[in-house]
């Protein structure tokens, strides 16, 4: 034991002194978490959606849709400024708005007649996500309209003359109640529809349960919620190719033979190797988990996390070691590291949660150990999985990673003896 | 202390080492010269036990490598041909590294790493990191790394290839001293000035044969008092090939473009009947340089050519 601890204080040593892989494997899943957070959540709000709206219809229905990006339910995420056509799209080629509206003349008289009516909105694509939520809100606003249109199709074709004059122009005391009375039986008639809709959406996340908790960062930190646990067990993967890949790197010094020529064994040294491969897996996850921790503030179980982490740990090291193992060179183990690790994170779900990927590439991800590490952590942030929740994860990792252990193990033994011998 | 018995190692078709023997006493600097490819090195690997030998056995004190390889390794230094070092560590830190490996620790670790810091003249960069170091610094290091668990026996690889005179100088300097301290060295290298100032005895080997043992003297004894004659000329001296043959006692060692080497029995007559030819040819020659007997002929009798750097 003190000859391992020996060995492996020296290669931490020798970590600690060109650090650089080490900590660019760390920053990785921090700054590309973090980078998708503010790009898509902006630290924890959105940005607001500028749009600049040409209402050119003089009836009460365009004036509606205007109203309607400035509602209480959209106001957060609208900026809406009222122009001219002309100056909406002087201001879109100028790339002052996210989106640019164009309610059509006639508009209100159009729908009220039943025929075809067109919203017109034009995207800033360099504005990312946020034309498309303009376009979703827009669209959603047209569906609306349309429903609306049919089921109080018989008041409105009264009301008609005077929405096309605009809201100025008020009907007389009769025919108020006479429309709303018609409004009401039309209401009534298409209430069982919808009230209480028949149809209901719930939308959750995967795995069946809501967040466990809020977050104080808002939008943001979900983002990095959603980001961090993929692109950080990915990073995991890389920490420890980086230390596995020692043992080709001490072959090419001349060091292992070295070692190997006094008093120790190859497999001592193969042992000791993996030991610090874990060790340094650990500290990534240490590392990686309080900027998580900071960032999200959510409870999560900590002898579940525990629990996958340390699978995990053994499931990075296994699979650096069998990648190792098998190659012939350094430069061939570090291209084939990086790119089964580039697969695995694409199919894994590293990059992509894995419910958005097609069903073809869900069914691969259940053999890569990156799957398991992702999913686990998911579990604990996303669901408050606890110490059972995550048996399932751990113990597949567990099983992989001694798998590909003892493969690796046996195959960088055999390299070892191999190299010294040359 | 060591006791090598019939060693054979094959690569292949290439039998790299063929049938060596020899004995090594305690306290003994043993030289194994011989030029590129001779096996010097492959029988280095055999000895520190990372490769085992074809047919044969190695035994240190009594103790048969093959069976017991950590207690004989435990016992052994080595000194690689190429600095092994951890090039982000420094001197200080490489030895304690090294000595830990071999069970040293606390204050005998700390002794023992002063103790060779001082023996390679490198106790004033102790602290300083490995890859700021000259090449003829690492060469040191290298050497100290061998020596720092305090060895029995320490197997030296050629530790002054490539590396600068001064160098070179400090590092032969430190195995003299290794040397004077009783611990047995096993050294191996090309140089024969290296041979001939530093071993007790010497190994030649020549294609994975040992093809003479002794000390200094018993070797140049074994020359018989032969000359080795250097003609350097016309690019073309291959006219002289047919007389020189025919001369007794005078053998052609090598013919290239420009030079001519010529093994001659010590009497005199071989030499003066060559050089007569020599200068009777109309060759146009440089100069004409004779070396009494020497190691160097000793290689060119056994071997029929030149042992080079």
């Amino acid at each position: 034991m003190r000859l391992l601890l020996h060995l492996v204080a020296k290669d931490l040593r020798r970590k600690a002194r060109a650090p650089f892989a080490f900590v660019a494997a760390l920053s990785f899943p921090i700054l590309f978490a973090g980078m998708i957070a503010l790009a898509f959540g902006g630290g924890g709000k959105l940005p607001k959606v500028r749009l600049l709206v040409a209402n050119l219809d003089e009836g009460v229905v365009g004036s509606a849709v205007v109203s309607a990006f400035g509602s209480p339910r959209t106001a957060g995420m609208f900026e809406t400024t009222r122009v001219t056509e002309a100056e909406g799209r002087e201001r879109m080629e100028r790339g002052r708005a996210s989106a640019f509206l164009t309610i059509p003349k006639g508009f209100t008289r159009d729908l009220l007649d039943g025929r075809p009516v067109t919203l017109r909105l034009v995207r800033n694509p360099s504005e990312g996500i946020l034309p498309e939520i303009a376009a979703q809100t827009a669209g959603g606003l047209a569906d609306l309209l349309e429903g609306a249109r049919r089921v109080l199709s018989a008041p409105l074709l009264r009301l008609r003359p005077y929405l096309e004059d605009g809201i100025d122009s008020a009907p007389a005391d009769a025919d108020v109640v006479a429309i709303a009375l018609e409004a009401t039986h039309a209401i009534g008639g298409a209430s069982s529809l919808i009230f209480p809709p028949v149809i209901t959406l719930r939308s959750e996340l995967f795995g069946g349960t809501e967040p466990a908790a809020e977050d104080k960062g808002g939008t943001g930190s979900q983002i990095f919620l959603l980001v961090l646990p993929g692109v950080a067990v990915y990073a995991l993967f890389l920490v420890a190719e980086n230390a596995m890949r020692d043992v080709l790197t001490e072959r090419t010094l001349g060091t292992l033979r070295r070692q190997l020529a006094g008093p120790l064994t190859p497999g001592t040294y193969i042992v000791a190797k993996a030991l610090y491969t874990c060790v340094l897996a650990t500290a990534a996850i240490a590392v990686v988990s309080l900027v998580g921790w900071t960032v999200l503030t959510r409870p999560v179980s900590l002898p579940g996390f525990v629990l996958v982490s340390m699978a995990l740990v053994l499931a990075v090291a296994g699979t650096a070691a069998a990648i190792y193992g098998l190659a012939g060179s350094e430069r061939a183990g570090a291209t084939l590291a990086g790119a089964i690790f580039l697969a695995m994170g694409f199919l894994g779900g590293g990059f992509f949660r894995i419910e958005s990927l097609p069903p073809g590439i869900r069914s691969v991800a259940p053999f890569t150990p990156l799957y398991w590490g992702t999913q686990g952590y998911r579990a604990l942030l996303e669901h408050g999985a606890t110490l059972s929740g995550v048996a399932r994860y751990a113990g597949v990792l567990i099983a992989m990673g001694v798998a590909l252990l003892g493969v690796g193990m046996a195959a960088l033994h055999r390299s070892a003896r191999a190299g010294t011998a040359a | 202390m060591f006791d090598v018995r019939g060693l054979v190692k094959s690569y292949g078709p290439v039998r790299a080492v063929d049938g060596v023997s020899f004995a090594v006493a305690r306290g003994e600097l043993f030289g194994l010269l011989g030029p590129n490819g001779a096996g010097k090195t492959t029988i280095m690997s055999m000895l520190s036990g990372l490769l085992p030998p074809d047919e044969g056995r190695i035994l240190f004190d009594g103790i048969d490598l093959a069976s017991k390889p950590l207690a004989v390794k435990a016992a052994l230094g080595i000194v690689p041909q190429d600095p092994a070092l951890y090039e982000t560590l420094t001197a200080r830190e490489n030895l304690n590294f090294w000595g830990g490996l071999y069970g040293l620790s606390g204050s005998a670790l700390r002794s023992s790493v002063d103790r060779v810091l001082e023996l390679i003249g490198l106790a004033d960069r102790a602290r300083d990191p490995v890859k700021t170091y000259s090449g003829g610094m690492k060469r040191r290091l290298n050497l100290a790394l061998g020596l720092v668990h305090a060895p029995r026996a320490v197997l030296m690889d050629e530790p002054t290839v490539g590396i600068d005179p001064q160098g070179r100088l400090n590092v032969l300097d430190a195995v003299r001293r290794v040397a004077a301290s009783g611990t047995t060295v096993i050294y191996t290298t090309h140089y024969l000035d290296e041979a001939e100032t530093l071993c007790d005895r010497i190994a030649i080997m020549d294609h994975g044969k040992i093809l003479a043992e002794g000390t200094l003297e018993e070797l140049k004894r074994r020359v018989g008092g032969r000359d080795v004659i250097t003609v350097r000329g016309a690019p073309d001296l291959s006219p002289l090939l047919p007389r020189i043959d025919a001369m007794p006692g005078v053998t052609v060692a090598s013919a290239e473009a420009g030079k001519l080497v010529v093994a001659v029995d010590g009497s005199g007559r071989g030499a003066v009947e060559l050089l007569s030819a020599v200068l009777s040819s109309g060759l146009a020659i440089d100069g004409i340089s004779i070396q009494p007997p020497s190691l160097s002929t000793l290689f060119l009798n056994l071997t029929g050519r030149e042992l080079r750097d």
